[in-house]
């Protein structure tokens, strides 16, 4: 579904963040990309739905080439995927409902977009979202009142309204404890398995890792450092990807 | 190593100049005012540029000297991180300190005297008890010119907020670093806005109060520019200021540019704005009022009408009904203010 082949990033100040990574993902998996921080991981997230453009090599989402798009097509190509962040990015003093709905103005027109005028069917299917992230009751809040969990459950509504056959998240619960971090990654999961959508998603600890991820891919220093099964990841992969002095911290 | 060498090279020419012009600065003061003035006891002390070159020649000796004395030079503590071991370069620096506060005394023509002298108290008394006085006949009249203050920093507000609203997208540095042209209209932007806040609305005033007549429309049109540059600036160092966060947050649903400035901008930035805002309206009032003593209308030209016929006992209740007005803006803006967050 997703074809990344000798990928790399250069930033304007010279840093290589990506070093001709290669990789392939397939529909319905969820692949999760770990690294420690710098290695990379969140260019490499961000140059799939081009936050971020690749300096060189070539991605291709179910066989079209994407690096090259240009605005009208490269916002219809964002359109699909859908994303979610280690900080939620909401909108503040706005609420719930709203914040949702703001995942379809890419399918609306600028006066009814402007105003927040949507259609019915786009309303139900926001509610409809809300209820699959357990917040049904909360739709006229502000979302600055919701917890962080509630508030990475209402960007994960909000991506939900792209109908997107892929998702990306970065660190999505790096922001949250390990209990809100274990809900939130549950509702990833049900995402996954239960509308099929394919998902990338950053991740700092192994014990998620292994918990939820179907496929790993381990970056270091912007290169692939390891590909395969997360119960593959042993005490020597651990150190290769994450250093001699690494301990593995559990979180459950 | 050869850069190095060129640095030291630059930062020892700057320590020099920084001593031969402090120093130059401590031998003008002495030679002014203390040679001259107490010592020649001269009572005029005319200064002339040729004063200038004769320290100059005074001061260049001197400043070498002392340059290669070690724990003397000011300018190789400041650019050269010298530590000496004896702070002798202090004893420049509180002779300028102590040179300029005596200046200070000098030019400001501070007199103990004059401050007391009995019939310069006398007069300020006359006028304080007619003050302490004021005559209410005009009380209708001052109102209905603090009324016209009110709605011309209403007015200068409100036209002001389009104008910098359109502007502060322009003026802030994040939005505009893409291509070299709009780095260029940052700039350019920027120093018009500078330049224009930098001109005191008094002399707007005075340019309008030509331009279209004496009266309130001349005062709000100062005020208005001032108001333009100054939320300008305001607004756009809050959206400098805003999360990337947001704005990444639509941009990856595919939502086209005008969607990311409404929701990853605005949204951030709305209530900020009004709160400056109603500042702004504030700040205006006080402003109108003194831009009516240059001819702004409202109640700074009555003010200085009544003023200008010495009639104390008006001038008093004019300033009572402006204290009442600014301080009941003052304590609605700040009440607006709290509740918007």
């Amino acid at each position: 579904m997703v074809t990344v082949s000798h990928l790399c990033k250069t930033y304007p100040g010279g840093v290589q963040a990506l070093k001709n990574i290669s990789f392939e993902i397939h529909k319905g998996e969820f692949v999760v990309i770990v690294g420690l921080s710098g290695s990379g991981k969140s260019t490499l997230l961000r140059c799939i739905n081009r936050l971020h453009d690749p300096t060189s090599g070539s991605i291709s989402i179910d066989g079209r080439e994407i690096t090259g798009l240009k605005r009208k097509e490269l916002r219809l190509m964002r359109s699909g995927i859908g994303m979610i962040f280690q900080h939620f990015n909401l909108i503040p003093r706005h609420s719930l409902l709203t914040n949702v709905l703001i995942g379809k103005l890419a399918y609306t027109p600028v006066w009814k977009g402007l105003t927040m005028r949507f259609t019915q069917e786009e309303t139900e299917e926001a509610l409809n979202n809300i209820r699959i992230v357990g917040l049904e009751g909360k739709e006229t809040q502000r979302v600055d009142k919701l917890s962080g969990g509630q508030q990475q459950r209402v960007a994960i509504a909000r991506a939900l309204m792209q109908k997107p056959s892929l998702l990306l998240a970065d660190e999505p619960v790096a922001s949250l404890d390990p209990a809100t971090s274990h809900s939130v990654m549950k509702y990833l999961e049900k995402v996954n398995k239960e509308m099929g959508v394919t998902i990338i998603c950053n991740l700092h600890f192994l014990s998620l890792v292994r918990r939820y991820a179907t496929r790993v891919i381990a970056l270091k220093n912007g290169e692939i450092v390891f590909t395969g099964r997360p119960d593959e990841i042993d005490e020597y992969w651990f150190k290769t990807i994450y250093g001699e002095e690494a301990i593995d911290v559990t979180i459950d | 190593m050869k850069q190095q060498k060129k640095n030291k090279a630059i930062q020892t020419i700057r320590a020099f100049l920084l001593d031969f012009a402090l120093l130059s600065y401590i031998l003008l003061i002495v030679y002014k005012l203390v040679w001259e003035k107490h010592i020649l006891l001269l009572s005029e002390m005319p200064f002339e540029w040729t004063d200038l070159l004769t320290i100059f020649y005074l001061s260049l000796p001197i400043t070498l000297i002392q340059f290669f004395i070690p724990g003397f030079s000011v300018g190789k503590v400041v650019y050269m991180a010298a530590i000496p071991r004896y702070k002798i370069y202090r004893i420049w620096i509180y002779s300028a300190l102590i040179l300029t506060i005596y200046t200070g005394f000098v030019i400001s023509q501070f007199s103990a005297r004059e401050f007391f002298s009995p019939s310069g108290l006398e007069g300020a008394g006359r006028i304080f008890r007619s003050l302490l006085n004021p005559d209410f006949s005009i009380f209708n009249e001052a109102l209905f010119a603090a009324v016209e203050t009110i709605y011309m920093a209403f007015m200068a507000t409100v036209i002001a907020i389009p104008f910098a609203f359109v502007l502060s997208f322009a003026a802030a540095k994040n939005l505009m670093n893409g291509t070299p042209a709009l780095r260029f209209t940052y700039h350019f932007l920027r120093a018009i806005l500078n330049f224009s806040r930098s001109i005191e609305p008094l002399i707007w005033a005075v340019i309008f109060s030509v331009w279209v007549g004496i009266g309130p429309f001349a005062g709000m049109l100062a005020l208005m520019l001032h108001s333009i540059a100054s939320l300008a600036k305001l607004y756009s160092e809050q959206i400098e200021g805003i999360s990337e966060g947001p704005i990444e947050a639509i941009r990856s649903t595919g939502a086209s540019y005008i969607y990311v400035l409404w929701y990853g901008v605005v949204q951030q930035v709305l209530l900020p704005y009004l709160s400056f805002t109603i500042y702004r309206w504030d700040i205006n009032l006080r402003m109108a009022t003194v831009i009516g003593l240059v001819g702004g209308g409202g109640i700074g030209t009555m003010l200085m009408q009544y003023q200008g016929l010495a009639k104390w006992r008006q001038v008093g209740l004019i300033v009572l009904v402006i204290a009442a007005i600014v301080w009941l803006m003052d304590y609605a803006s700040a009440k607006i203010r709290e509740n918007i967050k």
